[in-house]
């Protein structure tokens, strides 16, 4: 038989030579491998039996049964039975979009992987927000897998939607509850949606005796009432920050949450940059506030006013405005002394400015913003920096309305009440009143996403979309048009709130895509006609939607002004006395909208640096020696009680650098009671105290408050930073820092390298002397024992980031960019207590100059990629290492967790694993919830650990487990993407191919990332400005992130 | 009597031991069942040691989050045990290796528990180096091992890595020379030892039968192994220096380290020393072996090393003034004043002023003196280690994130666990070992003494009597 070399192919060379044994083996079907080729030769030994077998079958079965034993969670991944053709898997996608909440409005982007949205960036051809972000718009994303959406409509009850109710069933109930005569009042925040307004139009229609009561948590509606009466237009004018020499602020925190912050901030910081100080040119700004608001940390020079003197304040400087502009001045009462005197100097400025200064208030008290409006008036900056065309939308809300509706549910005059998207039963002052009467209406029915308080108290919950789940679109400003698209199917059984009034109307298209078909209707009627670029509504269409905005062109005249100014000045609050207290929103929580969201929860407020709580700000004083004096000794973490009209509150102790002598102030929006598992309990409520002034309208402000001793302490007391101030003096001791004193060394603060500050009149001096500085650390550093250590990266891409201390406003839309971007875990306030946060880029805040109204510099700080970095030398394991493209990189899983990286490195932006943060661990009971709880197994799970909340991850980062170490990585997932990108195209990078998270959300373009080997790059025109400096140059790690001076244009003598 | 006598010298064993006798006294105590005091100390020791298992396990099982640790200070007791721990494992080398070089004699009363307590103490060290990473399973990366991932190799650069050789290198020859000099005493113990006890000693003597080529061998072994320790007395502690001096952070990058490391080591270990002969002389009757000589010689050297380490802190804080350096002269203005002030002041009474007092002779002899002053050392050098670390983590470069530490129970419960650790391994040494080296020390039984001549000098005969009835009556 001829079985060798087959066909040319054999094995070994008994094969081929046709060994007999080898072939009677071959013919075999079942081969008893080590049995047959021994046959008693050389693997005489091993004679496999039965025994054997039952020996190695029973281990095996055994050693399989003890893993099996230990259950691991399965986590499945299904492919597309059809893939939609515009998703590649592992590319993402993005749609132009709006994120709208309340008043709140940003043109976006939304990045979708895979069919999720999970990133939202800036929209740049937004004529509003021109790119910029909020550190809410950041978050939202967040929100649409929030595990405490309600997931389908139906009646409520004990706070719970009761059973799975279907959307007929609900319509049939509304219908048979409402019928033609039915007194219906819909409550809801600022509606700026041009299609839910026609939506509301037509559910007026068959309900006549419907009103829409629209208000804002944080009341704007003076402004809207005084231009009523002073310019006939109840709306918010447009306000040109960019266009103003001289702003004065009136307690306007327009840079963090006043009207249209991004807006405001973008539009602020052009007046603000410094491109080169042989010709600097900056606007000057004063804030006007008696507590440190993020607008106010920003300002050159800030006047204190107690709360209750703010309309004298306005009054004063109208009064010194008018007696220089042939104005007629208005009897009021007197501000402080220090303030008159200074703001009679801001005056002869402001009229040195004519037409090119700005004055804006968040006054909610009618007289007061007529005076605001009548100052603008006299400087004849109406047309110029104030305008009627464009005016804002963003705040529509007048709250006389909705209480007119408290009042009408409790004598029994509504028939049903309709919430959409507010939640007045917390918000408003009076919102237990509120609660009373909706329990007298024959229907309640709440949109809310969430099971709220006044959800809560509702009778049917139809729960609306979020906003990236629905079609719409927002008009924030007149004229400029903005559409909401949906990136992902509804996740739960939720349907639009437009969709349902229109359902309850008889109005909704009967069509697949209802909300599609209204939207785009709405759109060929009303905005199609104001365009003249496309002919056909298709063209319009499809160019909107893909970028997101339209603007029509609009013109006008500001309407001439009127009013009675002595009316108006015998309207403005009296001041107060004793103690008082003012009420704000912070960035983050706004009115406790934001409550449930755990990224917004743990960034830290700019300005008090504390997380998961809001704090009273007390004043403190110098005492002369090496310590602060506060109110009744309180001390920060430790709590007291305030008595606001009667009413007690236990609140936390921050004592606050600039807060004015004798008042306080205590952010609004925390305390929620429903707010779901992350907002629920979080901070004091303290809404009940805020005052209703004369006209209903909300105050935000109380006199003559007790502050009682300590009480107790805030053990979790969670705040990130410890040490505020970077040189402080008392008054009239310049040379001496009281900060220092403190820390007993004079210059242990201000002779280190990490912030550079000076004021616009010094900046050329400083400059020579920075110049200098630099040079004699540039001379010691090139003493090396490795020359030639940097030749490496003079090739190739060269990665560095250029951040302008003077355009950095601390609104921390960056901080949440980026744990949007690198799936950086949530840890919890008892964690951040420990100072265990994981935020890899933290934004530091300094107080400086004098102790008792300091400038502030806000410090964007992560990884500055050090090229000689003092990590990389001494991880034993090579965990972290240098990049070819001077990018400090770290292999998490080669991480064993010395820790040593992270006490070497002189910027502490390292973050380590101490808990199994992102639950990645495979045994859940060793987790901890966010509020420190260990869990127990089988118990509820930890936050994060769930399928809807680990959605919003992005599949390009690693999320880190346990014991490992980690921190920013400028961002490299999207510098592989960029270069990917190129390559594919076969062309260079370009610039701007590859924007950081961070870069990209900064409102105020304050970041810049970009490759330092190419002379064409931003990057490099940045970094040559001799205004930069490298925080801790002289320890010569080669930091390659280079800041810019922080300057500010303060006027001394205003606050002699 | 061919050895030179030299009267004026005091005697180094007392109480005109005859060879038999130092065989019966040194040996008895593994012989007979344990005293009370023993019992009690190895059930305290015992228990430290579960609470060690426990606290360890805890942090493996809920990560290094159960410690106090925090972004801005990566490193608190943990390190500060491991460097303290590292430091008292000195004194065993530097008696039996540098003090054999100086021919210094007494150290022969005291070199074996010495040795024994240098094993055991970098036994405990070399514990929190890996506890510290929370995930000891990782702690196999740092090994040079061929491996698929490249190969992908350590990072020859990191101090962390010279650590692990200049630990394990310390630990392996520290145990080799103990245990070579334990073998002859081995071999004595077998000797008087029958049945199952004596298979034991016979495989842990490797069959000594006291031979002439044995005994040659061992001398020229002993030699070798003193020779290659002496540089390790220097290198362990400069290596672990390295830790921070090879740092950037101001208050760590100082190159004064090296000897001032070594120096401190050394005073921790004597201090060390004394505290465990002082009560082990007392608990198993040893007055003899190891005299005041030997205390009054090993206080010079914590006299000496504490004035090195003093001059050391001294020179720290000249050179962060002189060095017009802000973040320097700030960190150790914030180490003598700052928040943990305490801990400074702690370290420099425990560690400077307070050996002072043994410029006294009078004071060097008094036991009880002695006793207090190695406590306090003890203490003195962990607030040591506790300053260098905690103290210059915790408020480095950047104000803002400035921060403090404290330990968490589990943190303090390692600490007291790795007592436990050591002092279980001590007893149970004292219980199966000499504590002091018979062979050697019969050695020097005629070097020096005044039995022999001089007014006290006896008859050979007439000790040995005297001996075995004071033997008898112990029995």
């Amino acid at each position: 038989m001829e079985f060798n070399n087959q066909q040319g192919v054999w094995i070994g060379v008994e094969d081929l030579s046709g060994d007999e044994t080898f072939i009677e083996i071959a013919k075999q079907e079942f081969v008893s491998f080590p049995e047959a080729i021994s046959e008693g030769k050389e693997m005489d030994g091993f004679t496999p039996n039965r025994r054997d077998f039952l020996k190695y079958m029973g281990f095996g079965l055994g050693a399989a049964t003890i893993a099996a034993g230990c259950e691991i969670p399965l986590k499945r991944a299904i492919p597309y039975v059809t893939k939609p053709d515009a998703i590649v898997p592992g590319v993402a996608n993005y749609y132009a979009s709006s994120f709208v909440k309340g008043g709140d409005y940003c043109s976006i982007l939304v990045k979708t992987r895979e069919g999720r949205p999970i990133k939202i960036e800036g929209n740049s051809l937004s004529g509003v927000t021109k790119g910029g972000t909020s550190a809410r718009a950041q978050a939202s994303v967040l929100s649409l897998y929030d595990v405490n959406r309600i997931q389908n409509p139906g009646g409520i009850k004990d706070g719970k939607v009761d059973g799975k109710g279907n959307w007929s069933d609900l319509d049939k109930i509304i219908a048979g509850k409402l019928n033609a005569g039915s007194n219906v009042r819909i409550v809801a925040h600022t509606i700026m949606s041009p299609t839910a307004k026609k939506a509301l139009a037509a559910f007026t229609a068959k309900y006549p005796n419907t009103k829409v009561a629209m208000y804002d948590p944080m009341s704007s509606a003076a402004i809207l009432l005084a231009n009523e009466q002073n310019f006939g237009d109840k709306v918010i004018p447009a306000y040109h920050f960019d266009k103003a020499n001289v702003i004065v602020s009136f307690g306007a925190d327009f840079l963090g949450t006043w009207i249209s912050p991004v807006e405001y901030a973008g539009d602020y910081i052009k007046n603000r940059k410094i491109d080169n100080p042989e010709e600097a040119k900056m606007s000057r700004f004063v804030q006007v506030e008696s507590h440190m608001s993020m607008t106010g940390s920003n300002a050159d020079n800030r006047i204190l006013v107690r709360p209750s003197e703010q309309g004298a304040a306005i009054a004063a400087l109208y009064n010194a405005v008018a007696a220089g502009s042939n104005g007629s001045g208005v009897s009021a009462p007197a501000v402080n002394d220090r303030a008159a005197k200074a703001l009679k100097k801001v005056a002869q400025e402001l009229l040195a400015n004519r037409g090119k200064s700005l004055i804006v208030s968040n006054s909610n008290n009618v007289g007061e913003q007529m005076l605001v409006n009548a100052t603008n008036q006299l400087l004849g900056n109406y047309g110029a920096t104030v305008d009627f065309v464009g005016a804002s939308l963003q705040r529509q809300g007048d709250e006389t309305g909705v209480q007119s509706i408290i009042k009408e549910m409790n004598n029994g005059g509504v028939d049903a009440v309709i919430i959409w998207g507010a939640n007045p039963v917390f918000e408003l002052p009076n919102g237990d009143q509120f609660k009373a009467g909706m329990a007298k209406a024959r229907l309640s029915v709440s949109f809310n996403e969430v099971m709220d308080e006044t959800t809560a108290a509702c009778q049917y919950a139809a729960p609306m979309n979020h906003f990236l789940e629905s079609w719409s679109d927002a008009e924030p400003k007149r004229g400029y048009y903005s559409l909401i698209q949906p990136t992902i199917s509804p996740l739960f059984s939720t349907r639009q709130a437009e969709h349902s009034i229109l359902q309850w109307a008889g109005a909704a298209p009967q069509t697949e895509q209802p909300m599609y078909d209204y939207v785009k209707s709405v759109w060929q009627t009303d905005m199609f006609p104001k365009q003249t670029a496309f002919s056909s509504f298709q063209a319009f269409w499809d160019s909107t939607l893909h970028d997101g905005v339209y603007e029509a062109p609009q013109s006008g005249a500001t309407p001439a002004f009127r009013g009675d100014l002595s009316a108006a000045a015998a309207q403005i609050n009296k001041p107060g006395t004793g103690l008082e207290i003012s009420f704000f929103e912070t960035v983050n929580m706004g009115s406790g909208q934001y409550a449930n969201n755990p990224w917004l929860q743990e960034t830290p407020d700019p300005v008090t640096r504390t997380v998961w709580n809001n704090t009273l700000a007390l004043p403190l004083k110098y005492n002369g020696g090496r310590d602060y004096e506060s109110v009744n000794n309180l001390k920060d973490g430790e709590q007291a009680e305030i008595t606001v009209n009667g009413k007690k509150y236990t609140v936390t102790i921050n004592r606050q650098f600039g807060q004015m002598e004798n008042t306080t102030a205590i952010a609004l929006g925390y305390g929620r009671t429903a707010a779901g598992y992350c907002g629920t309990g979080v901070g004091t409520d303290v809404q009940s105290a805020q005052g209703i002034g004369a006209g209903g309208l909300t105050q935000y402000f109380a006199s003559g408050i007790q502050l009682s001793g300590k009480t107790g302490t805030d053990k979790k007391f969670a705040s990130v930073q410890y040490h505020h101030t970077m040189g402080v003096h008392a008054a009239g001791k310049k040379d001496y820092n009281v900060d220092e004193a403190m820390i007993g060394f004079q210059g242990g603060l201000v002779e280190r390298s990490v912030i550079r500050q000076t004021n616009l009149k010094e900046v050329k001096k400083f400059v020579e002397e920075l110049k200098d500085e630099r040079a004699e650390f540039q001379k010691l550093n090139s003493y090396t024992l490795y020359p030639g250590h940097m030749d490496k990266y003079t090739s190739g891409h060269h990665w560095g980031m250029y951040i302008d201390l003077n355009s950095c406003i601390g609104c921390g839309a960056c901080t949440v960019a980026c744990m949007s971007e690198n799936n950086v875990p949530v840890v919890g306030k008892t964690e951040v207590h420990r100072h265990h946060e994981m935020t890899w880029l933290r934004i530091d805040r300094y107080f400086y100059g004098d102790v008792e109204n300091p400038n502030t510099v806000y410090q964007p700080m992560l990884c500055q990629h050090c090229d000689n970095a003092p990590c990389e030398n001494v991880c034993p394991v090579n965990a972290t290492n240098h990049s070819s493209e001077g990018l400090n990189q770290m292999a998490y899983n080669r991480c064993i967790g010395t820790r040593y990286c992270a006490n070497n490195c002189p910027y502490k932006v390292r973050r380590f694993n101490w808990q199994d943060y992102t639950t990645a661990d495979i045994f859940p009971w060793n987790e901890r919830d966010l509020r420190g709880e260990t869990i127990g197994y089988n118990t509820e799970m930890p936050y994060g650990a769930d399928n809807l909340t680990r959605m919003v991850l992005n599949p390009d980062v690693t999320v880190r487990s346990r014991g490992v170490m980690e921190k920013c990585s400028f961002c490299v997932q999207r510098i592989q993407e960029g270069k990917l990108t190129a390559k594919r195209e076969s062309r260079q990078l370009r610039e701007g191919d590859i924007k950081t998270a961070c870069q990209t959300a900064c409102p105020t373009e304050a970041i810049v990332f970009g490759d330092k080997n190419n002379p064409a790059s931003k990057l490099r025109q940045k970094t040559d400005s001799p205004m930069n400096f490298i925080v801790l140059e002289e320890v010569n790690v080669k930091s390659n992130i280079t800041y810019s001076t922080k300057v500010i244009n303060k006027d001394e003598t205003l606050e002699a | 009597m061919s050895t030179v006598i030299a009267p004026v010298r005091p005697p180094l064993i007392l109480g005109s031991k005859t060879y038999h006798q130092i065989t019966e006294d040194i040996c008895t105590p593994t012989e007979r069942t344990p005293s009370i005091e023993w019992i009690v100390g190895f059930i305290v020791a015992v228990s430290a040691l579960g609470l060690y298992f426990f606290c360890v396990t805890w942090t493996v099982w809920n990560g290094i989050g159960s410690w106090g640790l925090n972004r801005t200070v990566g490193w608190g007791w943990d390190i500060t045990n491991f460097v303290w721990w590292v430091g008292i494992g000195h004194a065993g080398t530097l008696i039996s290796a540098i003090l054999l070089l100086f021919r210094q004699k007494w150290r022969t009363g005291v070199n074996r528990a010495a040795e024994a307590m240098t094993i055991f103490a970098v036994i405990c060290a070399g514990q929190f180096p890996i506890i510290h990473m929370g995930r000891v399973w990782m702690a196999i990366f740092i090994f040079p091992y061929p491996n698929t991932r490249g190969p992908l190799w350590p990072n020859f650069n990191s101090p962390l890595f010279w650590d692990v050789f200049a630990i394990s290198t310390y630990f392996t020859v520290s145990l080799l020379f103990w245990y070579t000099g334990l073998v002859p005493d081995f071999a004595t113990v077998r000797d008087r030892a029958s049945g199952f006890r004596k298979r034991i000693y016979n495989t842990l003597c490797f069959g000594w039968t006291g031979s002439a080529k044995h005994w040659q061998r061992w001398e020229a072994l002993s030699l070798v192994l003193a020779g290659i320790s002496t540089p390790l007395v220097l290198s362990v502690h400069t290596i672990v220096s390295f830790d921070f001096a090879t740092s950037v952070i101001p208050g760590w990058h100082t190159t004064i380290f090296p000897p001032y490391f070594v120096a401190g080591a050394i005073f921790s270990g004597f201090a060390m020393v004394l505290t465990l002969l002082l009560v082990a002389r007392k608990v198993l009757h040893l007055e003899e072996y190891i005299t005041l000589e030997h205390i009054e010689s090993m206080n010079k050297v914590i006299l000496l090393t504490g004035s090195i380490v003093g001059v050391a802190y001294l020179t720290e804080l000249f050179i962060a003034w002189y060095s017009g350096y802000v973040y320097e002269q700030f960190a150790f203005y914030n180490r003598v004043f700052g928040p943990y002030w305490w801990s400074y002041f702690g370290m420099m009474s425990c560690n400077v002023l307070s050996p002072q007092i043994f410029w006294s002779a009078k004071l060097r002899r008094n036991i009880f003196v002695t006793f207090f002053m190695s406590i306090f050392i003890n203490i003195g050098m962990w607030f040591e280690r506790f300053v260098i670390i905690a103290t210059t983590l915790a408020r480095d470069y950047l104000p803002s994130s400035w921060s403090l530490y404290s330990p968490t129970l589990i943190e303090i419960g390692l600490f007291i666990g790795s007592l436990g650790l050591f002092f279980t391994c001590f007893l149970i040494f004292v219980r199966v070992a000499p504590v002091i080296a018979i062979s050697e020390i019969k050695a020097i039984l005629k070097t020096a003494g005044d039995q022999y001549i001089g007014p006290n000098a006896t008859h050979h005969d007439d000790a040995t009597k005297q001996n075995e009835v004071v033997v008898t009556a112990a029995k």
